[in-house]
């Protein structure tokens, strides 16, 4: 077996047998199918795929330039041969070290069952990456999800703000390798800045709104509209 | 207590009394004792299951263990009503001002009950988004240790709340209810007392040796500092 030079080998590598393989009988090897949406996505864009990997055995990775990504996706949800009408999940990941941060679009066909990771590597100085949202709403909260907690910038994205932290959380993106467990404020600065925290804040004005709809039910004692003066919603 | 025009009950033939025909129909008792009998037997808890020890205190109060034969039959929903806070399971940075909002309108008298290892301590997860302990936010009488702990170990805190009012006294009530109005949302430990409540142990005492680290403020990437 070959020497394993870091972990990052062995999510490449799929899942392997245990030590004592004596006994236990071995099941066949899995030769990973041919992606019919590699072989498409690289007809239709002839230098748009930067790797191909297959990991776990038949899982699809493609690395695709990040300027591209767009167009590249755009075309991937509306070609009737991909049909790739489901954003299952859009995350990042950083392998640390001064490599650059991937971020990962997870996409599903419901109409070919059919599942492809497609991957973007960003290099730290220039942490941007056109956002999705135009083609799946679901990006919306995902790329927020990535900008709070990778501080990887979304062009175009309607409401890019922080989603799980803080709004005003200033000690900097948490999932970030370099990132110390404990973050970088001492307890007691985290503490009372927590506190200081002004809940309303995390509302908008329209949801706020929501307790002023009490205002417009109808008197008592009116009951048609020309008497209470709303609408009629037919 | 308002003044009544009838006539106070005395010792006499017509009265029933309290123990049969001739005794008296009044009892005598120190206020202390009234007071805090009727405090303690009837608390009402205010609970804050915001994790897995949200499960065992729903259980607590569930018929296999019935937290209604102490007198709380009544989770108060309101925190205006309560008179426990019952803190089950972790709290987040993000979620402190809401048990801090919650504590502060909680009416006098008051108790709060820590349930669990990481509403005490923060447990497992000390790391940059958890409080290390409620009793950095409110003060906290009485800890629960347990991962999550069992009913019967809500029942018996619950109880040590109960023996601790039984021991109050209303000559203490000015410094044991005293709140400082100027400290309503603030932290209630001090800065050296937060650093030595969340200092770090156990699993993050291991995860600094193994990254060289003394410090787990260390910044490695200097580029990514905030100004």
């Amino acid at each position: 077996m070959a020497e394993k030079k870091s972990s990052l080998d062995a999510v490449a590598l799929g899942p392997s047998a245990s030590a004592d393989t004596a006994e236990t009988p071995q099941p066949p090897p899995v030769t990973a199918p041919d992606h019919p949406s590699v072989a498409g996505l690289g007809a239709k864009f002839p230098d748009a795929i930067l790797r191909h990997d297959i990991v776990a055995g038949n899982q699809h990775i493609l690395f695709i330039p990040p300027d591209r990504n767009l167009e590249i996706l755009q075309w991937l949800r509306d070609d009737p041969g991909q049909a790739y009408d489901l954003l299952r999940d859009v995350t990042a990941v950083d392998y640390g070290a001064g490599t650059p941060l991937q971020v990962v679009y997870q996409l599903f066909s419901l109409t070919h069952r059919r599942a492809l990771s497609l991957k973007c590597e960003l290099p730290l100085d220039a942490l941007e990456i056109e956002s999705v949202d135009s083609l799946w709403k679901a990006a919306n909260w995902l790329e927020r999800e990535v900008y709070d907690l990778f501080g990887i910038t979304f062009l175009n994205h309607p409401d890019l703000r922080r989603i799980l932290m803080p709004l005003d959380y200033a000690e900097g993106h948490p999932l970030r390798k370099d990132f110390p467990l404990r973050g970088r404020f001492t307890r007691a600065e985290q503490t009372r800045r927590a506190l200081s925290q002004d809940l309303e804040h995390y509302y908008t004005e329209q949801e706020l709104d929501l307790g002023g709809d009490s205002q417009a039910l109808p008197p008592a004692g009116k009951e048609t509209p020309e008497e209470t003066g709303l609408e009629v919603v037919e | 207590m308002g003044l009544s025009d009838k006539p106070l009950p005395t010792v006499s033939a017509e009265s029933p009394g309290l123990f049969g025909s001739g005794t008296p129909a009044f009892l005598t008792s120190s206020m202390d004792f009234l007071v805090n009998w009727a405090r303690r037997n009837s608390l009402w808890p205010m609970p804050l299951g915001t994790a897995c020890c949200g499960i065992e205190m729903m259980a607590a109060y569930a018929s296999d263990f019935d937290l209604a034969r102490f007198g709380m039959e009544r989770m108060s929903f309101s925190p205006r009503q309560a008179d426990v806070l019952i803190c089950a399971g972790r709290v987040t940075y993000k979620f402190a001002p809401v048990l801090r909002r919650i504590w502060d309108q909680m009416t006098q008298p008051k108790w709060c009950i820590s349930m669990g290892a990481c509403a005490s301590t923060g447990g497992v997860f000390d790391v940059y988004s958890m409080a290390q302990g409620i009793d950095t936010i409110v003060p906290v009488d009485v800890y629960i240790p347990g991962c999550p702990p069992r009913p019967e170990a809500l029942i018996y805190a619950l109880m040590m709340v109960q023996e601790k009012i039984r021991q109050e006294s209303l000559s203490e009530h000015a410094v044991l209810r005293a709140e400082d109005p100027t400290r309503v949302a603030m932290p209630r430990a001090g800065d050296e007392e937060v650093a030595s409540l969340s200092g770090p142990f156990g699993n993050s005492t291991k995860q600094n040796r193994v990254s060289g680290l003394d410090r787990t403020d260390a910044i490695s990437r200097p580029g990514d500092r905030i100004p």
